[in-house]
């Protein structure tokens, strides 16, 4: 009877540890992407009696689209300047020594209940030690005007979920997409958020450096971006998902779309960037054969992303 | 009333009898069960083959026929039914294979040795377990009764079969003593691939399973024992030539504990309890097929517990059956791809996004004799459903917006009315009952069906599928022989089938394309059945069999896998202690074939069988040594329910011996 009893409690812990380890699937997301939700200080500048901090995710500035944080605060007082006015704009500097700049939000929107001035800029690439990065910030206080200029480190983008492309449309201008959002995907419906910008070709020849009007850059308006994702990897065929819904312009000047994905791993979003009247500037239609073994051939335009 | 019972229609009644009348002495009860259980324990077999798997048994019973990917694990069809619209329960006990692929129907986890017999019922009188359209299988494992003085009981059975080099072993030993009974089996089957009528190897057809039981009870009073079951069963390198991707590993624990009391002359008479667990895990593995483009990992996990409480109750003419049954299983299956290039990442999805379903029902039949000739049946059941998917937002990439959570309100409901006089047996009968989708119909994400070649995506808010059913036997029966003709008709609403989708394209690389499980309007099912048997002499029996079964959708197109028109005859022929027997087989050409649902016409087949045993003693043991051939004449052939026509198996020589210990 013992030795019976024994032989069933054995078999019962042998056979329920399974053989094989089941999946975790919230492990298995955060594989290849991290999600950052913490705005951290990246860099600290001060100004007469002022330090200006300036946080992103993270505490680090990615290629690619980054939401800023700016705080101003009054070192004498330690009171934080509210509801001034703040600009922002990034200056790159090539090896050469030609400069540009990238889209990004020049006046800053004070937010009263946060405290800070937010806004955004969508680096289009690392720093290294051939090229460099600065920032320009003023604001006025009273009569009295400040004017910062900090050099800032921009790193690569680990994150093929907030990838970008820049291009020149069939309209000769250029153009600019980044993904915003989702940062970690999952195996599900997404909410695919993405920037669209142009930059403002100067009609004047440049004035004192840093001449606004020769780095003018502003998110299109009321374009549509169409979308068709499907999976790189020959084997799964151009393999794409349902319910997809291309992006549009929504009130905080971004792109809302959705994107399912049906499975981890790499996906292409091909897309085809129609302007207001419905004019293609860039992007291909894909084939939507399915072809196992295959890769299908990807848009002009496209984004590749992994999760 | 179409109980079709597989035991011997006599037994059955006797069995029946068996569990409500109560002796004055609980010990005589016990032992009354003894006898029949003893009369049940041969009937694991065939007419044709002593030694047979639990498929090959099933395979002899009239309404059920079989899907089969291979050699192994066929997937019963009960009234030409899948199994998402039967129920089948070992002793009662849900039990939920752990394939997409439906490799592991519940019957691939017992075998032959542990059962006593398998209890089929047509439609909505199988509804006592659980809610049902096609009916309910039982698989009643073998149960040794306490006996009076201490009696050990054994068998031990090996054979060879010629066409696959299949070599089984299998053995069961019961002890039985006033206070303790103990029943035990081991078995294991080894097989190689099978060769088909062109006498061509068909490859991945090897299989190789490993299969004990345990039960023990014990007497607690004089009128109550309490009894623990197990069954360990373990499948290994088991080859799906119809498939893509064959079996590394299949196993299988399912417990039980019992609680029986015995009532004295009180209207319950039996009070049988019973708390469960089984989990099964189950991987396949394509690595045996290196022809595959893309490698797969596709595991998959199957756990449940359950209760089931009935009571017997019986009153003069009046007996009734009561019983709560509830269950919570957890279905998971995972699919990894691995891209050409290893170092990539894999890519991952799951098949069976951690669907839960929860049971509960309360089910009473009733039966009332309302004279000599005449009893009427009737009986129901009121079940509630409960489906959760934890990773729900795959279900949302097809279905936006699908609920996570749904509950399900299944009712059943069913009457027989039966009348017999001098030889002359009748039965009217009709039914009504719901039945939830399987998780694959509800929550199933790209399961490939390698039958249609079609991606299946599950939909949560699919409706119940409504059976409504009619039924009528008739028959006639003296001392020579006896004549049954059986028919019933369900019309079902929102019958459930896969549809191809406009949207989403294949993710498997061998798919043609997406379809989604959607509610066809309705559908009508029609199963006639024949069953005839005549004794031409005192040792030579006749049998024969006829059936034939049409399926339609609310567009009169045929529904896939209904059985053409059948038949089965068979001679037996004994002479002292020799036993001859010969059969014939076959399916006529299947006209009514479903090409929307990926059929093609099927030609028709005649098999021819024969057999002869030989029974002797050694040493007072009962031994009988058979020896047969299937498919004599190495026809090659497919049936209408082979998976991707894979031809089923040549001329097969077997062998076997039995000695009873
Ligand atoms: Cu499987």
């Amino acid at each position: 009877m013992k030795r019976l009893h024994f032989f069933v409690i054995v078999i019962f812990v042998v056979v329920s540890s399974c053989t094989v380890e089941k999946t975790d699937y919230e492990a298995e997301l955060s594989t290849e992407t991290t999600e950052y939700i913490e705005y951290e200080n990246v860099t600290s500048i001060t100004s007469g009696d002022y330090t200006v901090n300036l946080e992103a995710l993270n505490g680090t500035l990615y290629k690619g689209y980054n939401e800023i944080h700016l705080s101003i605060i009054n070192t004498v007082t330690s009171e934080s300047l509210q509801d001034a006015e703040v600009t922002f704009l990034p200056i790159f500097t090539d090896a050469n020594g030609n400069t540009s700049s990238c889209p990004h939000a020049y006046n800053l929107e004070y937010d009263a209940t946060e405290d800070y001035y937010s806004g955004f800029a969508v680096f289009t690439s690392e720093s290294d030690t051939t090229v460099s990065w600065q920032l320009y910030i003023n604001f006025q206080v009273d009569t009295q005007s400040y004017a910062i200029n900090q050099t800032i480190t921009v790193e690569e983008q680990t994150n093929m979920n907030l990838n970008m492309t820049a291009f020149t449309g069939s309209d000769n201008e250029h153009y600019f997409i980044a993904l915003v959002s989702p940062q970690s995907p999952g195996v599900a419906e997404n909410n695919l958020v993405a920037g669209i910008y142009k930059y403002n070709q100067p009609t004047e020849a440049e004035g004192t450096f840093p001449d606004l009007s020769q780095y003018s850059y502003s998110a299109v308006q009321d374009y549509t971006l169409l979308l068709d994702p499907r999976m790189p990897e020959a084997s799964m065929g151009n393999h794409s998902s349902p319910n997809n819904e291309d992006l549009i312009m929504e009130s905080d000047s971004l792109y809302h779309g959705v994107v399912n994905y049906t499975m981890t791993g790499n996906w292409t979003l091909n897309f085809i960037l129609q302007n207001a009247e419905g004019e293609t500037l860039k992007g291909t239609e894909v084939s939507t054969e399915f072809t196992p073994g295959i890769e299908g051939a990807k848009s002009d335009l496209y984004i590749d992303i992994l999760f | 009333m179409k109980r079709i019972t597989l035991i011997i229609l006599a037994l059955g009644t006797l069995a029946n009898a068996q569990n409500t009348p109560i002796k004055k002495d609980s010990s005589n009860v016990v032992l009354d069960e003894v006898l029949v259980i003893a009369a049940k324990k041969n009937k694991i077999e065939t007419a044709m083959k002593m030694a047979v798997s639990v498929d090959e048994f099933l395979a002899s019973s009239d309404n059920i026929s079989f899907i089969k990917r291979g050699a192994y694990a066929w997937e019963p069809l009960l009234n030409n039914m899948s199994t998402e619209r039967s129920t089948v329960t070992i002793d009662g006990m849900h039990i939920f294979g752990a394939c997409t692929d439906k490799m592991d129907p519940v019957t691939s986890y017992v075998e032959s040795n542990n059962l006593s017999d398998i209890d089929v019922k047509s439609g909505q009188e199988g509804s006592m377990h659980g809610a049902t359209v096609a009916g309910s299988i039982d698989l009643k494992r073998k149960s040794t009764a306490f006996a009076l003085g201490q009696t050990w009981n054994g068998a031990y059975q090996s054979g060879f079969e010629f066409n696959n080099n299949q070599f089984f072993n299998l053995g069961n030993v019961s002890y039985s003593s006033d206070k303790l009974v103990a029943d035990g089996s081991i078995s294991y089957r080894k097989a190689k691939n099978y060769t088909d009528g062109n006498t061509d190897e068909v490859e991945h057809s090897q299989y190789e399973k490993f299969n004990t039981s345990l039960g023990i009870a014990y007497k607690t009073t004089n009128l109550s024992s309490v009894r623990v079951d197990a069954i360990f069963d373990k499948a290994e390198d088991v080859g799906y030539p119809a498939l893509p991707m064959d079996l590394s590993l299949s196993r299988a624990l399912i417990t039980s504990v019992t609680y029986k009391q015995f009532f004295e002359d009180k209207l319950i008479k039996v009070w049988d309890t019973k708390v469960y667990f089984n989990t099964i895990e189950h991987y396949m593995d394509d690595t045996t097929r290196p022809e595959n483009l893309v490698h797969m990992d596709m595991p998959g996990w199957s756990t449940t517990y359950g209760l089931l409480s009935k009571v017997n109750l019986k009153k003069e003419n009046y007996s009734s059956e009561i019983q709560i049954n509830a269950y919570d299983n957890l279905s998971i299956a995972e699919m990894r791809m691995y891209p050409q290039d290893r170092s990539e990442t894999t890519m991952f999805a799951y098949s069976w996004p951690w669907v839960t379903t929860r049971y509960a029902g309360l089910s009473i039949s009733n039966s009332w004799d309302i004279s000599e000739k005449s009893q009427l049946n009737f009986g129901g059941t009121l079940g509630l459903n409960y489906n959760y998917s934890k990773y729900i937002e795959f279900n949302w990439i097809f279905h936006p917006g699908a609920s996570q959570e749904k509950t399900r309100f299944l009712p059943n409901l069913y009457a027989s009315y039966q009348f017999n006089a001098s030889g002359f047996e009748s039965s009217i009968g009709g039914g009504y009952g719901h039945r939830a989708p399987s998780v694959s119909e509800g929550y199933g994400y790209y399961i490939y069906n390698s039958f249609d070649r079609y991606d299946y995506i599950g939909d949560p808010d699919l409706e119940n599928e409504i059976s409504y059913e009619a039924n009528a036997s008739a028959g006639f029966k003296n001392k020579k022989g006896s004549i049954k003709a059986q028919v019933n008709y369900f019309y079902i609403q929102n019958y459930i089938i896969g549809r191809i989708l406009s949207q989403g394209s294949p993710m498997n690389y061998q798919s043609v394309g997406v379809k989604g499980y959607t509610s066809l309007d309705h559908a009508t099912l029609f199963n006639f059945s024949m069953h005839a048997n005549y004794s031409i002499l005192n040792n030579l029996h006749w049998k024969g069999t006829l059936t034939y079964a049409r399926g339609l959708d609310e567009n009169k197109n045929n529904l896939p896998f209904i059985r053409p028109l059948s038949y089965q005859t068979s001679l037996h022929y004994s002479y002292q202690k020799i036993g001859f027997r010969t059969s014939f087989n076959g399916d006529l050409k299947q006209i009514d074939y479903s090409p929307e649902y990926g059929e093609d016409e099927t030609p028709s087949y005649t098999n021819w069988n024969i057999s002869a045993d030989y029974t002797f003693y050694i040493k007072n043991y009962k031994t009988v040594f058979q020896i047969g051939a299937e498919n004599v004449f190495n026809e090659y052939y497919s049936t209408y329910a082979d998976w991707g026509n894979i031809p089923r198996m040549g001329r097969n020589i077997f062998t076997s011996l039995k000695i009873d210990l």
